[in-house]
C-alpha cells in the first residue's frame, strides 16, 4: 500500500498516446486535464486527511443513534465545534457501523472522548487513497491554476463514494484495485498454444519507438528499420520495447503470438516527435513487405491530413490488417483519435480488469459527418488497457497503462489467431467482423464508450475458423429505444417536425476490398411503423472493405400525436468483386432492425434549438480552446456537439425535460417558430445575410435568443499563435473562443455588442461558485435590459505584457480586478420586466435575448459547471421569469451610467489578413464575402414497404453464444491462472530460428560486468598506491633517521 | 516475537557460542583472503585484466553506435530489370502480380490497366476486354504525374520510360534508402515510385498537389500553392 510508483514522460508532439503507469481507480480526479499535455506523471499515494476521522462503531446504528453517541461523548469532553460527514447516498437509510467525523479544534480531546466511548470501536484517521494519472503541465500548474481540477467534486475519493454505485448505471460494484496479471491467460490465449496456435508465419508490424536488438524476450524479430533519421534502432523510451512485448514476447511476460514474426518500424524518435513523410515512407515499406497486421499505438485529432489518412485506407486495400488505439483523451466525449477512428481501422478502446471502462480511454462518436450528419461508432471494441503487464526496456517487466496497450493486445491476439485460421480468411473485413460479432457487451457503458464490447479471443477464433465472405453492419440493429447502449438516441423519443435523428451504420465488406450498395429498401412493421419515414444516403463505393449507411429518421405528419413504439427493418444489398477470376459479382442482402419511439410534439417552450452549423473547429484550421490558460491543448477538436463535449449540458436540459434539436443546416432550413429558443453556444463562424433576416423575423415572432459568447482580441489572436512542429509552420488562430465580430453582427439589431477585453477570474453569482475561463464582456446593451457584473481581472492585459497571472485563480486580492458586465438579459421589443404574476397573452409577442460571455463552463470537464445559469436563461428567455437568483444580482439601474455605461473598451475587429474564409461554410473560399445560401434540401425518404411482422423480441441485439474452449479441442486449463511459458510446454514446436540464434548477451549483463570492472581497477589502484606509498613514506623516515 | 521472546533466555548462552565461533573462523578466511588479494602480482594480473576489458567493451559500444538504420533478416534478391518479352509473355502458363488495392481499376505486372470484372484467375489483366490499356498515361501530365495510381503504374512500366526509371534508381541507391532497397524489379519499382511518399506532402498534411499526387519520375510534384 505503501509503495508508490512514479514514471514520467514527457510528451512533445500530439501524435503519441501515452498513459503510464499502473491500474488506478475510476472515481479519481486527473488533475489539470486528460487531454495530451506536457509530462505524464503515474502516482499512487495515500494521505491522512487531517481534519477528518473515521468512527468505527461496535454495532450496526442508525444516524440519529450515532449522532447521539458522538454529541454525548464529545459534550463530556467539551468540544463543541464538529460535524458528522453526511453520505448522501441509498445506504444512509439503514444502520450504519461507521461515521466519519470532522474536527476544528480540540482534536485531541475529541478524539480521547470518542475512543472512551462504550459504543466505540475504534476512531481511526481519514485516508485519502489516490491513484491517478496525472498530467502535469510545464507551467506546473496549482490547485487553482488548473482549470480542470477533477471531473466529480472533492467527496468522490473518500472510502464511502467507492461504494456508491456509479452515476451512469453501473449493477455491479466491484473491488476497484486490480493484480496485473498475465493478459495472456486472461484472454485465454494459452488454449490456443496448447493447440499449436502460436502465430507463426503471420508478420506483424509495430510502428513505434523501436526496439532494442537482443532484447531477452524476442525471438523472431525478423527487421528492423528507421524512419526517423537518428540513425539508431533501439528504444530509449520503453513504448515500443512494451509494444513489441504484449505481442509477441516469450520469456516473464508473455505475448500473445511468441512465434509470430516481428518487423519493427521506429517512426518516433527520442523525444517522440513523428511527421506524416516518415509514416507515409514506412507505409510504403509495409505494404511492399506485405505484412499482414499493423499495430499503431498512436493518434491524433487531426482526421483531415489526407495523405495520413489515404495511406491508412491504401493500406487496407493492400489487405493489411490495422488496429490502433482510440486515444487516451477520456472521459470527455469527442475525443476520438485518428486513425483509429477509421473506418476500415480497427479502434481499441481500453478496460480495466475490473471490466469498467477505462477513465482515460477516448469515446463520443467520430466527428467527421458533423455538422450536416451525424457520427459513426467508435471505438470497434474494447480490451484490457488498465495495469497490463509487458515488456520493459531493461529486460524485465513491467505494468503500464493507456489505450497504447489495449491496441496491441488486439494486434497480438489477432496475430495468434491469424495463425490458427484458413489464409484467405485473413482480410481486414473478417478479421473486424470477427472481433466484433464475438465481442461480449458490457453492461452499463454505452456504444460509444464501448463499441462492440470486450474482446473474445476464442470465439473470434471460432469464428475465424468457420467463416464464409460476408457483410455485416456496425451496429448491427438500430434500437433507438434502448438505454443505455444506444445512448444518446434513448434519451430523446422522436416527433413530428424535429430536426432528423441520424443514424450512421458502419458497413463492413467482407465479400471483397470493393464493393457498393446495391438497394436499400425501408420495411414498416404495421401497424405502426408506417409514422416513420427513413430518409438512407451511403457512400458510393465500399472501399477499402468498408463504407458507411446514414439512416435519417423522422416522424410524419400523421404520427404528430401518436405516442408509442414504432418497428421496422431497412433491407441493405450489397454487391462486391469476389476473389481474383471470379466474373460473377457477389451479392448479399443485409437485415437492420429498427425501433423507435414516438411521442406527441412537445409544446414550443420545451424545444431549444442548438446551432451546430456555425460551430468550425479542428482540424481543418486553428480554432483556439475557450480557456486561454490550456496552452498544453490549445485547440478547439472536441466538436462542440450536444453528445460530445457539451453531453453533461445535454443531460442536464433533458433531464429539466427540455428538447434539443441540433441544426446542421443554415438557419434559413429552419421553421423557427416550431422552438422557444435557439442556442448560440460558441460558434466560430460567420451569418449568411438571410440568416440575419431571418433572425430578426423569427425573434420578432416569439423565439428567444440565448448567446454564450467567448473571448475575441485581434492582438491577442496574434499573440497566442505558436509554431506547430507536426507541419512545421506557423499556427495563427482563425478566430477567438468564439467569433465576435460575427456575433456583434448579429446582434446588433438589439444594440447588443460585446467587447475586445478578455477577462478571467472567479466570482459567485446566484449563490453559485462560478469561474469566468477567458471570457469576453459586454460593450453595450440598451438601458431597459438587465445587467449583470463580476469582479474579474484582465487576462488579455496579463498575456499581452507577460505578467505572471494571479495564482489565486482571480480570488478576491490577488490581482487588479474590474466591475466586469458578464451577463445581459432583454426583453427585445420594450420594457425587461419580471412577466411571473402576468397572464401569458400580457408576455410581450417578441422574444428574449440572454447573452452570455463565456461558454467554457457549459463545457464537460469545466472546473465550475454553470449549466444552472443556463437553466436560469432558459427560464427568462422561456416564460419571461427572471429568477431570484438573478435578479438580486442584477445592477440596479441608477447605479448605471447611460449605455455606453460600462468599462472602456472597444468593438473587437476582424483580425486582418484573417484565413476564415478558408474554412467556413458561410464565407467564400476567395474571401469574397459570403457566398449564396445553400438550398436547404433534404435526402429524399426511402419508399415505404410495409410488412406484416411480429413485435420484435425485447432486446434486438443478436446474440452470438460465447465458444466453449472445449469445442475447439482445447485440453483443460485453468484460464486465469499464470502460466508461463505454457506455449512451449505445451508441446509448440520451438521457433527454429530461436533455436540458432546466439543467447542475448543482454545489455544489462554487459553494463554491469563494465561497472564491475572499474571496481576492480579503482580497487587495484588504492590499494597499489598505499602499499607504495608506505614505503615512500616508510623510506623519507628513514632518512630523516639516519 | 513472543514465542523467540520466551525461547531466548534458555538458549542464549548457547547461540552466543557457536555465533562466536562462527566469527573467528570468518575472520582467518578473511585476512587470508585479503592478503592473497594484496599480493602485486595478483593485483597486477586483476588490474591488466579489468582494463582490457573496460577498453574491448568500450570499443564495441562505439562500434555498435554506427549502426545501420536497417536489420533484416530477410535474404535480399538482385534488382532485375525484366524484359520486353517478359511484358509480352502472355501465354496461359504465366501468372502475374497485379495491384490489390484498386476501386475500380487494377494494373498486372506487363503494364495493362483494367477494370475489376476483367481481371483473370491467373491474376492478369484480360487484355482483349474493352477497357484494358496497355502502358496507358491516361491522367498523367508531363512531369510524370498521375490523377489515377493504376495508370501511373501503366505508364511507368513502359519500355521507353526505361532511362528515366535508371535514373530514379540510382539516385535512389545513392540516397540509400530502406525502402528502394529490397525492390527486386521494375514493377516493384513503379508500384512503390507511384505511391504517395514524403515527397508528396507539403506542411506535413497536405498534398503539394492534391490531384496529380501519384509520381514515378524524379521531379516532385508542383505545389499548387506558389509557395
Amino acid at each position: 500500500m505503501g509503495s508508490t510508483h512514479t514514471y514520467i514522460f514527457v510528451i512533445i508532439t500530439i501524435k503519441a498516446l501515452f498513459v503510464l503507469g499502473g491500474e488506478k481507480f475510476d472515481d479519481v480526479e486527473a488533475s489539470c486535464n486528460a487531454t495530451n499535455s506536457d509530462r505524464v506523471e503515474y502516482e499512487y499515494n495515500t494521505d491522512v486527511v487531517n481534519s477528518e476521522h473515521i468512527i468505527t462503531y461496535k454495532g450496526y446504528f442508525s444516524r440519529s443513534t450515532r449522532e447521539n453517541y458522538v454529541s454525548a461523548a464529545l459534550k463530556n469532553a467539551g468540544v463543541s465545534n464538529w460535524t458528522l460527514l453526511q453520505r448522501n447516498n441509498p445506504a444512509k437509510e439503514y444502520p450504519s457501523d461507521f461515521d466519519v467525523i470532522v474536527l476544528e479544534d480540540g482534536r485531541r480531546r475529541a478524539l480521547e472522548a470518542l475512543r472512551d466511548h462504550p459504543a466505540v470501536r475504534r476512531v481511526t484517521a481519514q485516508r485519502q487513497v489516490q491513484r491517478t494519472i496525472k498530467y502535469v503541465r510545464e507551467d506546473d500548474c496549482g490547485p487553482a491554476g488548473c482549470v480542470y481540477t477533477g471531473w466529480r467534486n472533492h467527496r468522490a475519493r473518500d472510502l464511502n463514494s467507492l461504494r456508491r454505485p456509479r452515476e451512469n448505471g453501473y449493477t455491479s460494484r466491484k473491488l476497484l484495485r486490480t493484480v496485473p496479471r498475465q493478459i495472456t491467460s486472461v484472454l485465454k490465449a494459452d488454449l490456443l498454444w496448447s493447440l499449436g496456435v502460436t502465430g507463426e508465419g503471420i508478420r506483424v508490424a509495430v510502428f513505434d519507438t523501436g526496439l532494442a536488438r537482443h532484447h531477452p524476450h524476442f525471438g523472431r524479430v525478423r527487421e528492423r528499420t528507421d524512419w526517423t533519421g537518428e540513425h539508431t534502432l533501439d528504444d530509449a523510451l520503453g513504448h515500443g520495447t512494451f509494444v513489441a512485448g504484449v505481442i509477441a514476447s516469450r520469456a516473464d511476460c508473455l505475448g500473445f503470438a511468441p512465434d509470430a514474426d516481428l518487423h519493427i518500424f521506429r517512426v518516433f524518435t527520442d523525444n517522440q516527435v513523428s511527421y506524416t513523410s516518415w509514416f507515409l515512407d514506412a507505409f510504403n515499406y509495409a505494404i511492399m513487405r506485405k505484412i499482414d497486421i499493423l499495430n499503431l499505438s498512436i493518434g491524433g485529432p487531426d482526421f483531415m491530413d489526407h495523405p495520413f489518412v489515404d495511406k491508412v485506407w491504401e493500406l487496407s486495400a493492400n489487405k493489411v490488417i490495422i488496429v490502433s488505439a482510440i486515444g487516451n483523451d477520456g472521459p470527455l466525449y469527442g475525443t476520438l483519435n485518428n486513425p483509429a477512428d477509421q473506418m476500415d481501422v480497427i479502434g481499441v478502446g481500453g478496460i480495466g480488469f475490473d471490466d469498467r471502462i477505462a477513465k482515460f480511454s477516448s469515446r463520443g462518436m467520430t466527428t467527421w459527418e458533423l455538422p450536416y450528419g451525424y457520427g459513426r461508432m467508435k471505438p470497434d471494441i474494447v480490451t484490457y488497457g488498465s495495469g497490463v503487464r509487458g515488456s520493459s526496456v531493461t529486460g524485465g517487466c513491467r505494468s503500464l497503462s493507456g489505450t497504447s496497450v489495449a491496441s496491441p493486445v488486439v494486434a497480438g491476439a489477432i496475430a495468434l489467431l491469424a495463425s490458427g485460421v484458413p489464409r484467405q480468411h485473413l482480410t481486414p473485413a473478417a478479421v473486424k467482423q470477427a472481433l466484433c460479432i464475438t465481442a461480449r457487451r458490457l453492461a452499463g457503458p454505452n456504444m460509444f464508450e464501448q463499441g462492440h464490447g470486450k474482446l473474445d479471443l476464442i470465439s473470434a477464433y471460432q469464428f475465424l475458423r468457420e467463416y464464409e465472405p460476408q457483410a455485416s453492419l456496425s451496429p448491427p440493429y438500430i434500437d433507438l429505444t434502448e438505454c443505455q447502449y444506444m445512448w444518446p438516441y434513448c434519451t430523446q423519443p422522436l416527433y413530428f417536425s424535429a430536426q432528423p435523428t441520424i443514424a450512421n451504420v458502419t458497413v463492413i465488406n467482407g465479400l471483397g476490398v470493393s464493393g457498393q450498395v446495391k438497394e436499400v429498401s425501408w420495411h414498416p412493421h404495421l401497424p405502426h411503423g408506417v409514422l416513420l419515414a427513413v430518409a438512407v444516403q451511403h457512400s458510393e463505393f465500399l472501399w477499402p472493405w468498408s463504407g458507411w449507411l446514414a439512416l435519417s429518421f423522422t416522424v410524419l405528419e400523421k404520427g404528430a400525436d401518436f405516442d408509442g413504439v414504432v418497428e421496422g427493418h431497412v433491407n441493405v444489398t450489397i454487391e462486391s468483386h469476389g476473389d481474383i477470376g471470379e466474373k460473377t459479382m457477389r451479392n448479399q442482402t443485409l437485415m437492420l432492425p429498427i425501433r423507435a419511439r414516438v411521442i406527441p410534439v412537445p409544446v414550443r417552450s420545451r424545444r431549444l434549438l442548438w446551432d451546430q452549423f456555425h460551430s468550425l473547429r479542428y482540424p481543418g484550421g486553428y480554432f483556439p480552446r475557450d480557456d486561454l490558460r490550456a496552452k498544453h491543448d490549445p485547440l478547439d477538436w472536441h466538436a462542440d456537439h450536444v453528445h460530445t463535449n457539451f453531453r453533461d449540458m445535454y443531460r442536464r436540459l433533458r433531464e429539466h425535460g427540455f428538447y434539443l434539436e441540433v441544426m446542421g443546416s443554415p438557419l434559413t432550413c429552419i421553421d423557427p417558430s416550431l422552438y422557444g429558443a435557439l442556442l448560440l453556444v460558441d460558434p466560430e463562424d460567420e451569418y449568411f445575410p438571410e440568416e440575419m433576416a431571418a433572425l430578426k423575423k423569427a425573434v420578432d415572432a416569439g423565439m428567444s435568443l440565448v448567446v454564450f459568447a467567448d473571448w475575441y482580441n485581434a492582438s491577442l489572436l496574434r499573440h497566442v499563435k505558436f509554431y506547430d512542429e507536426n507541419t512545421r509552420q506557423w499556427w495563427i488562430p482563425e478566430t477567438g473562443g468564439s467569433n465576435v465580430p460575427a456575433l456583434n453582427d448579429l446582434l446588433s439589431m438589439y444594440q447588443v455588442a460585446l467587447g475586445d477585453r478578455v477577462f478571467e477570474g472567479s466570482f459567485k453569482l446566484g449563490g453559485h461558485p462560478m469561474y469566468y475561463a477567458s471570457g469576453t464582456h459586454i460593450h453595450s446593451f440598451p438601458e431597459h435590459g438587465v445587467l449583470i457584473t463580476a469582479q474579474l481581472t484582465d487576462q488579455g492585459h496579463q498575456i499581452m505584457t507577460g505578467e505572471k497571472p494571479s495564482t489565486g485563480g482571480g480570488t478576491p486580492g490577488s490581482g487588479p480586478t474590474v466591475d466586469v458586465p458578464i451577463l445581459g438579459l432583454l426583453q427585445t421589443d420594450g420594457e425587461t420586466r419580471d412577466y411571473t404574476n402576468d397572464t401569458i397573452d400580457k408576455l410581450p409577442k417578441s422574444g428574449r435575448l440572454v447573452v452570455y460571455g463565456d461558454s467554457s463552463c457549459l463545457e464537460g470537464g469545466a472546473a465550475r459547471p454553470c449549466h444552472w445559469l443556463l437553466l436560469a436563461a432558459l427560464q427568462y428567455a422561456l416564460v419571461g421569469h427572471l429568477p431570484s437568483s438573478l435578479k438580486e444580482a442584477a445592477v440596479p439601474l441608477q447605479n448605471r451610467v447611460r449605455d455606453v455605461h460600462i468599462i472602456p473598451s472597444e468593438l473587437p475587429q476582424r483580425a486582418e489578413g484573417g484565413r476564415l474564409h478558408m474554412y467556413s461554410r458561410v464565407l467564400s473560399s476567395d474571401g469574397s464575402g459570403p457566398r449564396a445560401a445553400p438550398s436547404c434540401d433534404r435526402p429524399e425518404p426511402a419508399p415505404a414497404q410495409p410488412v406484416h411482422a411480429p413485435p420484435a423480441a425485447r432486446t434486438l441485439a443478436p446474440h452470438h453464444p460465447p465458444t466453449d474452449p472445449k469445442s475447439i479441442g482445447a485440453p483443460e486449463i485453468e484460464g486465469t491462472e499464470p502460466a508461463p511459458r505454457a506455449w512451449r510446454g505445451a508441446g509448440a514446436a520451438p521457433s527454429r530460428y530461436y533455436a540458432a540464434a546466439e543467447p542475448p548477451p543482454a545489455s544489462l549483463y554487459s553494463r554491469a560486468g563494465t561497472l564491475l570492472a572499474i571496481a576492480a581497477t579503482v580497487y587495484c589502484l588504492t590499494a597499489l598506491w598505499k602499499r607504495c606509498g608506505r614505503k615512500l613514506r616508510r623510506r623519507r623516515l628513514m632518512s630523516l633517521a639516519t | 516475537m513472543l514465542l523467540i521472546y520466551y525461547a531466548c533466555p534458555y538458549n542464549c548462552h548457547l547461540c552466543f557460542m557457536v555465533l562466536n565461533e562462527y566469527f573467528f573462523c570468518c575472520k582467518m578466511w578473511y585476512a587470508a583472503l585479503v592478503r592473497f588479494i594484496r599480493r602485486r602480482l595478483v593485483l597486477g594480473i586483476i588490474f591488466a585484466s579489468s582494463l582490457t576489458y573496460c577498453i574491448v567493451s568500450f570499443l564495441r559500444e562505439g562500434s555498435s553506435r554506427n549502426m545501420m538504420y536497417q536489420e533484416t533478416m530477410i535474404e535480399r534478391k538482385p534488382f532485375v530489370w525484366r524484359t520486353l518479352q517478359e511484358h509480352k509473355d502472355s501465354n496461359d502458363s504465366v501468372i502475374c502480380r497485379n495491384s490489390v488495392q484498386g476501386r475500380l481499376l487494377l494494373v498486372d505486372d506487363r503494364g495493362y490497366v483494367c477494370h475489376r470484372n476483367d481481371l483473370m484467375r491467373n491474376g492478369c489483366c484480360d487484355p482483349l476486354a474493352d477497357f484494358s490499356r496497355r502502358y496507358s498515361c491516361e491522367s498523367c501530365k508531363d512531369n510524370n504525374c498521375c490523377v489515377i495510381y493504376e495508370y501511373c503504374v501503366s505508364c511507368c512500366l513502359d519500355p521507353s520510360k526505361r532511362d528515366l526509371l535508371e535514373l530514379v534508381l540510382s539516385k535512389l541507391s545513392a540516397e540509400e534508402n530502406v525502402l528502394f532497397r529490397t525492390l527486386t524489379d521494375d514493377y516493384e519499382l513503379c508500384l512503390t515510385k507511384c505511391r504517395t511518399s514524403s515527397h508528396s506532402v507539403l506542411h506535413e498534411n497536405s498534398y503539394k498537389d492534391p490531384t496529380h499526387k501519384h509520381c514515378f519520375g524524379h521531379e516532385l510534384p508542383r505545389s499548387r500553392t506558389p509557395d
